[in-house]
């Protein structure tokens, strides 16, 4: 895909590209990268003129300093016919796995030869009857393992056996539960969230088949009513859960004190923030690990930075006891975003308007 | 609405569709469809956007029995879409029009508010608010919508290093483009209304190329030439340069014209000596055409003429200018120059300069190639707008066009200050996104303008034209998956639109997540409660229907319909009745945490939460714990057994499962008031049992009347206890 048209804006410490895309950018990821100095990202796009789904892997080059537009060059392209709309995507170094709308998960392997040459192979998906019903809400993939949530009241893990995939049925609500968030902590343990701003713990040691302890906060009103949308761990500190929803949303829960939520942002809290920095969805959180050199003092606090995303068009670092700090202000909802985990200061985000944003910090 | 077909061969259809130029003769597009049957009919409708969706229909097969399918086209019909693209402006891509659907969204917005705050202040209409910071607003707005449609670039820059090449295309030109700067510089920018002649020659500068698709002009000339140059040695000699010449003179293109005679053969170094006078003649064209007066404030690097601020000054400069080109005109030189073509073609340069009209006309190829060039060279300090429209009449006269050019069209509107000609020729060659931005420059600064466009109008169901406009534009957005989210900004600055707004929200799908926390962010946004609630139980609703109780309850609590709730909570207990054991209870254990103690929203649901309580204490009794753990799940009991909302059908169910409670070894748990109360309830429930509609419990037979027996041994240790 060409690149028609950029935007760059400068800040202090932060170059900002825009490049705006022809379909509509159902998700976005960075793919760890095979060799030092490449970066990849993996886009799943929706083409509304023939409503037709890709995904497509491009490789990302800053030219040189003196021109610093990034170029977006494709590598590779895969689709089907029967591909449904992707609900959400995710990567690990040797696996892409996107989940549908229409309840299918499938998985690509991407085919590393060299920094101009990489292909997706396609691995078997799952699309059962018995996976899923109806839409998959979110998905995690930690190495070569899944974990997968739905609307449904489903969790499932998914491995690869036999050069084929299969699923193990952790937990069955029977629809009288929905998740819409999953996260894995350990190879054994993950996090799932889901409507009225509950979160849940599983250990499949500890206690298989059942969530191992459930976030039972004491929210207002407002808050109760809202939808977790996403989770995130941090690697170091399995036992803090850092969760974004509804209402700007933003807050912690740590598993030691499992009563008490760590709120950053969002309305209608007992103590809340002075300034809620978004008053709608917020549909990413993820630990932010940017500053952590520099600003190692403040480590010791109970938590630690947490980057956001909203439907207001928003992307910001939040941090307790600290004033948000705004990366981006768009006109239009950011949908996802992904902090580049070789390179902290390299941000990519994908916004409504068939654009993504591209924030380079220093 | 069946309409004869006009098959003219076996897949192909055509389109009549009557041009507004010569309604006579209409235009055939062919249309291709995959029946390969004749057609017999046709069903006509509106798709989405301007798409039209034709139903094609073959003769129905004569054996008159009810045709099964067998996989032959021929027997099904086809449906095809067609897309009315006439408002597209040169922009084909269907990406990069949502492109600029997006970008505007910001300027707009951000235009009407400004517009409203100043309405505000001055309690005047915007028209009378001729001060510099309306009209810096104004320019901004503009500037920033054209900036959506591509970037400035000159066709006629020049490149220093292939002197050969006379044309630059950075750039494909749109028409669209052309028509909004075109729409500012009349509109919008009211700063350089003094030198607006210039203006003009810019534009045509940058979008000449764009006439070439339906006329003949200087640009497809140049286009031509540029092929000669390549393979030419002796240019001179070639009649097409020196019309080329005179023509990109006519219309001011001085650095080609320089460029141009800069290839002149009397310039080469074997030549020089011979041809000295002929080179001598060259190069003082050549000075005074780079020497021009121009009532401009500046060029761009590396553009010629001479800039001069204000009229005065201007008039000075031209008339020395003049002075010398009529001198170089009466010059002896000419007789010594022995190269025919160079006098003649020179001295019509000279010509041009002085302003022939003759060669002035002959030059040009159309219309309005003819009036910049009159704005050139016979009026330059032409204002007003009464001049301007009756010169573009006389221009009109000397060059008759068959098929004007749409930007033809927009110009003859704007010069004649007909409004309507304005928009109309807006709608029609580019649609509804530019008349609705259109319109905001249109009545920027003109009274006239305002009053016919926001005049409330019965025949248009009481709307005005602007906000009518603003309605198709909202419709068009709504119709594409995409950018319907945006139809709320141009609906809500539309006296109608809040309701259209709603009828726009309820149409949007509500069973995926994105798409339902979206339209409840319009909601949110626009103060929309009520769509808001509806809203939410439409999905609730949605959602319980297709299993996920979860959601259902949830949304349906988030509307607090409580009637809704109530009714799906008879069906829950149902459920509840056959599947709540104890090893199941985990499955409810996440809707329970859902449903919370707020009695208020969960309508009759409150019951499972102490259900839920309930069963886990007479759990703990189960396992062997103490005394505290009974006490605890009898007082859970009585709450459940006087709270009103449990289900009459869990009463006997309850009871049996406390019989334990109620024969407890080491005393009896429930005190007389306490007896009586559940006796009193089973009786009631005796009584209920006679009526049809009563549900029997899956119980042993007997369990009535154990309960009983329980109940009564209870109540008989309870007096004792008591005295």
């Amino acid at each position: 895909m060409a690149v028609n048209q950029f935007q760059t804006q400068q800040h202090q410490n932060l170059q900002i590209h825009r490049l705006p895309q022809s379909k509509f950018i159902d998700a976005v990821r960075w793919l760890p990268p095979f060799a030092a100095f490449d970066k990849f990202i993996v886009l799943s796009l929706f083409d509304p003129t023939s409503s037709s789904s890709t995904i497509e892997l491009h490789s990302l080059d800053f030219p040189d300093s003196a021109n610093p537009n990034p170029i977006l060059s494709p590598l590779s392209t895969f689709s089907s016919p029967s591909l449904s709309r992707t609900s959400f995507l995710k990567t690990s170094q040797s696996l892409i796995a996107f989940s549908t709308f229409s309840g299918s998960l499938d998985f690509l392997s991407p085919n590393y030869s060299s920094p101009d040459e990489v292909s997706l192979d396609s691995l078997p998906s799952l699309q059962e009857k018995g996976f899923h019903v109806g839409p998959i809400s979110c998905i995690d993939v930690l190495e070569r393992d899944c974990v997968s949530v739905g609307e449904d009241g489903r969790v499932n893990l998914v491995g690869f056996g036999d050069g084929k995939a299969s699923y193990r049925r952790v937990f069955d609500s029977d629809g009288l539960v929905s998740y819409s968030a999953v996260k894995w902590a350990s190879p054994m343990e993950f996090a799932t969230g889901g409507l009225g701003c509950s979160l849940q713990w599983w250990d499949q040691r500890r206690k298989p088949g059942e969530p191992a302890l459930q976030f039972k906060g004491k929210w207002s009103q407002k808050t109760a009513s809202g939808v977790v949308h996403s989770i995130d761990i941090h690697p170091s500190r399995k036992h803090t859960c850092m969760a974004g929803g509804s209402s700007g949303t933003v807050f912690g829960w740590d598993l030691r004190w499992p009563q008490q939520p760590i709120v950053l942002s969002g309305v209608g809290i007992g103590e809340r923030p002075s300034n809620p920095i978004s008053e709608s969805e917020v549909w990413e959180v993820q630990f932010d690990c940017h500053l952590q050199s520099s600003n190692i003092t403040s480590m010791s606090s109970s938590m630690m930075p947490v980057m956001m995303c909203s439907e207001e068009g928003i992307l910001a670092v939040l941090e307790p006891g600290a004033e948000p700090f705004e990366l981006l202000e768009e006109p239009c909802a950011i949908n996802s975003f992904d902090i580049n985990k070789q390179n902290y200061s390299d941000v990519i985000c994908s916004l409504e308007w068939e654009s993504l944003a591209i924030l380079s910090r220093s | 609405m069946p309409a004869p077909a006009a098959p003219n061969s076996d897949d192909q259809l055509s389109l009549f569709s009557p041009p507004p130029s010569s309604p006579k003769q209409p235009i055939i597009y062919p249309l291709h469809h995959s029946l390969s049957s004749p057609v017999s009919r046709i069903a006509i409708s509106w798709s989405r956007g301007n798409t039209l969706r034709l139903s094609l229909l073959p003769q129905p097969s004569s054996n008159g029995g009810i045709e099964v399918n067998d996989g032959d086209d021929s027997s099904g019909g086809s449906v095809v879409e067609v897309k009315l693209s006439a408002g597209n402006g040169g922009i084909d891509d269907d990406a990069q029009w949502r492109r600029i659907v997006y970008g505007s969204v910001a300027p707009f917005a951000m235009f009407q508010s400004r517009k409203n705050s100043a309405f505000s202040f001055s309690k005047l209409p915007v028209g009378a608010l001729s001060n510099v910071d309306w009209w810096e607003y104004v320019m901004e707005y503009s500037k920033e919508i054209n900036s959506l449609l591509g970037t400035t670039k000159s066709m006629a820059s020049s490149i220093v290093d292939d002197p050969r090449r006379i044309l630059m295309v950075d750039e494909e030109p749109t028409s669209l483009k052309a028509a909004w700067e075109l729409l500012e510089i009349f509109y919008a920018d009211k700063q350089s209304q003094a030198w607006l002649p210039e203006r003009l020659v810019d534009w045509l500068a940058d979008y000449d190329s764009l006439f070439s698709e339906t006329q003949f002009t200087v640009y497809s000339k140049l286009v031509d030439l540029q092929q000669r140059l390549l393979n030419m040695q002796t240019i001179e000699d070639d009649q097409k340069y020196w019309d080329c010449l005179s023509s990109a003179l006519a219309l001011g293109w001085l650095d080609i014209v320089v460029k141009l005679l800069r290839l002149h053969g009397s310039y080469q170094l074997d030549q020089l000596s011979r041809r000295e006078t002929e080179n001598g003649l060259v190069e003082a064209v050549v000075v005074l055409v780079s020497k021009m007066p121009r009532l401009r404030p500046e060029l761009q690097a590396g553009r010629l003429g001479e800039c001069y601020k204000n009229k005065t000054d201007f008039i000075k400069g031209w008339e020395t200018w003049r002075a010398r080109v009529t001198k170089l005109e009466c010059s002896g030189y000419w007789v010594q120059c022995g190269h025919q073509k160079t006098r003649e073609g020179l001295r019509k340069i000279l010509q041009i300069m002085l302003g022939n009209t003759e060669h002035l006309s002959a030059t040009t190829c159309h219309w309005v190639e003819l009036y910049i060039a009159h704005f050139i060279y016979i009026r330059p300090f032409t204002v007003g707008f009464e001049s301007l429209y009756s010169q573009a009449q006389k221009c009109i006269q000397l060059k008759p066009v068959s098929h004007p050019h749409s930007l033809m069209g927009l110009m003859v509107g704007i010069l004649g200050e007909n409004t309507e000609v304005v928009l109309a020729e807006c709608s029609r060659a580019f649609g509804p996104w530019m008349v609705t931005h259109a319109i905001e420059l249109l009545t920027a600064g003109n009274d006239q303008s305002e009053i016919l466009l926001h005049e409330v109008r019965q025949n248009l169901g009481g709307v005005s034209i602007e906000e009518l406009h603003r309605l198709v534009y909202a419709q068009v957005l709504a119709s594409n998956q995409l950018t319907w989210q945006i139809a709320p900004v141009y609906l809500t600055s539309c006296r109608p639109g809040m309701g259209m707004l709603e009828i726009l929200l309820y149409r949007q799908p509500v069973h995926l997540k994105q798409g339902l926390l979206k339209n409840l962010e319009i909601c949110r946004l626009y103060e929309l409660d009520t769509v808001s609630s509806n809203i939410m139980k439409i999905a609730g609703v949605h959602h319980w229907k297709h299993g996920r109780k979860g959601s259902g309850i949830f949304w349906l609590q988030q509307a607090q319909d409580e009637i809704r709730l109530n009714k799906i909570a008879q069906q829950l207990f149902d459920f509840v009745g056959k599947s709540v054991s104890e090893e199941s209870f985990k499955q409810w254990e996440g809707l329970i945490e859902l449903l919370g103690s707020d009695t208020r929203t969960a309508g009759g649901l409150e019951f499972l939460h102490k259900y839920r309580d309930f069963k886990r204490s007479l759990q703990q009794v189960v396992d062997g714990k103490a005394t505290d753990a009974a006490r605890q799940a009898v007082e859970s009991l009585i709450l459940l057994m006087k709270n009103p909302s449990t289900p009459q059908q869990f009463w006997l169910p309850l009871l049996h499962d406390s019989l334990k409670l109620l024969t407890w070894r080491e005393g009896p748990l429930l005190d007389v008031a306490q007896t009586n109360l559940l006796l009193n309830k089973l009786q009631e429930l005796s009584m209920a049992r006679m009526r049809p509609d009563y549900v029997e419990a899956d119980l042993p037979t007997q369990a009535l009347s154990t309960v009983r027996l329980a109940l009564a041994t209870n109540l008989g240790r309870a007096i004792l206890e008591e005295q």
